[in-house]
């Protein structure tokens, strides 16, 4: 079933140019998606709310009907396939659980509707109800379930089908922070387990980042970058990929010189920056991208000895961290620096420190404007 | 919220004399003085009005329609008053009665399931649909019920009658030669009464339908469930109590129904409405119709007995309630 083959390499899944509007509403929800996901690999599409993510999930489960585009399984055309017959399990934010059913009943619900047999189907029930840590609550009510066990509920009724493909809305949005965690590495345990091919979507960088093994970042309608974790987190595509796959500070600046992937930008109110960027060519404009915690500031290092030389303006204590926002300068950019907390004093408001970071910075190219999202206000409801 | 501020009062009030003693809270725990005004008079005081007019308007005449009943009727519309049975051995000796009783129940289930097979479609449709015009649907759906049921009931003469629309329709284009038998009947009666309680159905069932969610609709297809498969293992499971508290109110108004009966029926329809103001309007006969009146009454509670036990067994099975969970 995990059998790296030629399959694999094209692709699973595949979602090709998916476009949805709705009439009588301005602009599209979604603005022609195309990925390929890997067999038995999990994809977290990310994205803010309303940014069609929830759609796109939707259209390869086959609840909504596409504009325009395809969906491919194991590279067959299911786009017209209606959503009974396209064999795809879906957990839906609210879990979606039958009220009239118990836990049992639930589970059992897709077997009952592919004629398994009696027999089997307990006996599938059963394992499913193990897998997701649930075979003692087999006969309980699902209105009597904590927010966990719906969860863990829902899983289990996806996957006993054993669909080609699993797809989970917002998995995790409606569970308290501790749960979330827990459910984060028991449903990556599942995934793994079971060698299926998962795509969920999710507006919470953390859970896409530890969890998948690729993520689609998702913009008003638009694939914004596909990567992994990494890529997107250090090699953001964008500035919106820069700024909601983790803090960054971005600095706008212009390419003077360049020896392969490394650029010297000039940064106003900064100077000379090196960043490192995908085929830089002098005189690209663009920004510097330097993640918070990268930022060391030492209030005794000589003047000269880091980046640059700038003044605390004000320092946010978390707990874990300690959160800073520094000028650069007399009157040069702002710039967020984060430190663990504990490891020394926090520098106070006023402070004079030298900014330096560890690794070259980023080159993050300027966003080109796009023709047809021009209009202000029309963004993401 | 007086007795609170009248407490807190107190309380500071004696605070101030010994500020040592006694904690504040000590004077409002004590028991509540005579005459202090409390919660649970207000709420007597609240519902006293609405008793008074049920005693008045309901358990009164109620309790005069039972003593009726025991009554002796006399020829010519005298009544000896006295307490006796024989009224009710009477009437329940008479094998004429029993056939009214009969149709009456029989008119009842008729009715019920005819208004519930055509009201449910509707139903369904006005609670699922996203149509911004919902709200004018559903108004739609319901302003029957702003036309007397009286003047509806000779709507449905014209529509049914031997020369009504439907005969003249289909004699016209040849599909029958004599006109159907559909007014001074059964018939005639279950199709008028049908439709004048559809917007009572839809609008229970409506109200009733609060548990369908379509995002369940869609999890049960996701998990392979065609269009028939949704509706028979999710929706119908989850509407059915809904379902039951409509028929239980079509049920009641048409056992009760009397002006439908007594129009469409022509005069050929016995049901124990119709025959009890007979028996107390024309023979005067006010012991009969008050025997009647209470067999009405019994059969009433038939109904609500069965459709409780209906209604437990449905949220039991149907909506998960109570189950076998600790």
């Amino acid at each position: 079933m995990t059998d790296p083959g030629i399959a694999a390499r094209e692709g699973h899944l595949v979602l090709d140019g998916l476009v949805k509007t709705y009439p009588g509403r301005h602009g599209a929800a979604v603005r022609g998606v195309s990925l390929s996901v890997e067999r038995g690999s999990m994809l977290a599409v990310l994205g803010p709310s309303g940014c069609g993510k929830s759609t796109t999930l939707r259209m390869v489960a086959g609840l909504v009907a596409p504009s325009a585009g395809r969906v491919l399984v194991d590279g067959r055309d299911v786009t017209d396939t209606p959503a009974h017959r396209r064999d795809m399990g879906v957990v839906f934010q609210s879990y979606a659980l039958f009220p009239h059913l118990d836990v049992a009943g639930n589970v059992s619900f897709g077997l009952e509707m592919r004629k398994v047999p009696r027999a089997e189907r307990a006996r599938r029930v059963t394992q499913a109800l193990e897998l997701v840590r649930l075979d003692h609550l087999a006969g309980r009510r699902v209105a009597r379930l904590s927010g966990g066990q719906q969860q863990r509920v829902a899983l289990a009724r996806a996957l006993v089908v054993r669909p080609t493909v699993l797809l989970l809305d917002e998995p995790l949005s409606n569970l308290d922070a501790q749960l979330r965690t827990t459910m984060r590495e028991e449903i990556r345990r599942i995934q793994r387990e079971t060698g299926i091919t998962t795509v969920f979507v999710t507006h919470d960088q953390h859970e896409a980042l530890s969890m998948a093994d690729s993520v689609a970042v998702m913009h008003e309608g638009r694939l914004e970058q596909l990567g992994s974790p990494q890529e997107v987190y250090e090699r953001p595509a964008g500035h919106f990929v820069a700024e909601f796959v983790g803090r960054a500070n971005l600095l706008p600046g212009t390419v003077a010189r360049v020896a392969g992937n490394e650029a010297e930008v000039e940064v106003p109110g900064l100077g000379t920056v090196t960043a490192t960027g995908h085929a830089p060519a002098p005189g690209d404009r663009g920004s510097v991208m330097v993640r918070p915690h990268r930022i060391s500031l030492d209030a005794e290092a000589p003047a000269g000895s880091g980046a640059a030389r700038g003044t605390v303006l004000s320092a946010g204590y978390t707990g874990e961290t300690v959160a800073y926002r520094v000028r650069v300068g007399a009157d040069g950019p702002e710039l967020d620096a984060e430190h663990p907390s504990g490891a020394h004093r926090p520098h106070a408001p006023g402070t004079e420190v030298e900014i330096s970071w560890d690794g070259a910075a980023r080159l993050v190219p300027a966003p080109t404007p796009a023709p047809e999202t021009a209009k202000p206000g029309d963004g993401a409801t | 919220m007086t007795a609170g501020g009248t407490g807190t009062g107190t309380g500071t009030g004696s605070d101030r004399a010994a500020p040592a003693a006694a904690p504040a809270v000590a004077p409002r725990s004590g028991p509540a003085a005579p005459g202090r005004w409390t919660p649970a008079r207000t709420a007597t005081a609240l519902l006293l009005p609405g008793l008074v007019a049920l005693l008045l308007t309901y358990a009164m005449p109620l309790v005069w329609v039972a003593r009726m009943a025991f009554n002796e009727p006399l020829p010519g519309g005298a009544i000896r008053q006295t307490l006796t049975l024989g009224t009710f051995t009477d009437v329940l000796g008479d094998a004429h009665y029993w056939r009214v009783i009969w149709r009456t129940v029989e008119l009842g289930t008729l009715v019920t399931v005819f208004t519930l097979l055509l009201s449910y479609p509707l139903a369904l449709f006005l609670a699922r649909t996203t149509s911004r015009w919902r709200g004018l649907l559903v108004a739609l759906a319901v302003t029957p019920l702003l036309i007397s049921s009286v003047a509806r009931t000779f709507g449905w003469m014209a529509i049914l009658g031997s020369q009504g629309v439907v005969n003249k329709t289909l004699m016209s284009v040849g599909l029958i030669d004599t006109p159907l038998q559909l007014a001074n009947n059964m018939t005639g009666v279950v199709i008028a009464s049908t439709e004048i309680y559809m917007p009572f159905a839809i609008l229970v069932m409506i109200s009733g339908f609060g548990r369908l969610d379509p995002e369940l609709e869609r999890a049960a297809a996701s998990l392979g469930a065609g269009r028939l498969a949704v509706l028979r293992r999710v929706v119908l499971p989850l509407t059915l109590p809904g379902v039951l508290t409509a028929g239980l109110l079509v049920f009641v108004l048409s056992l009760s129904g009397y002006v439908t009966p007594r129009l469409i029926g022509g005069g050929r329809v016995f049901v124990l409405a119709t025959e009890i103001y007979d028996e107390a309007i024309t023979a005067l006969n006010w012991p009969v119709a008050a025997v009647l009146s209470m067999l009405l009454l019994v059969l009433f509670g038939l109904v609500v007995v069965v459709y409780t036990r209906l209604q437990r067994l449905v949220e039991r099975r149907v909506l998960g309630e109570g189950g076998t969970a600790s």
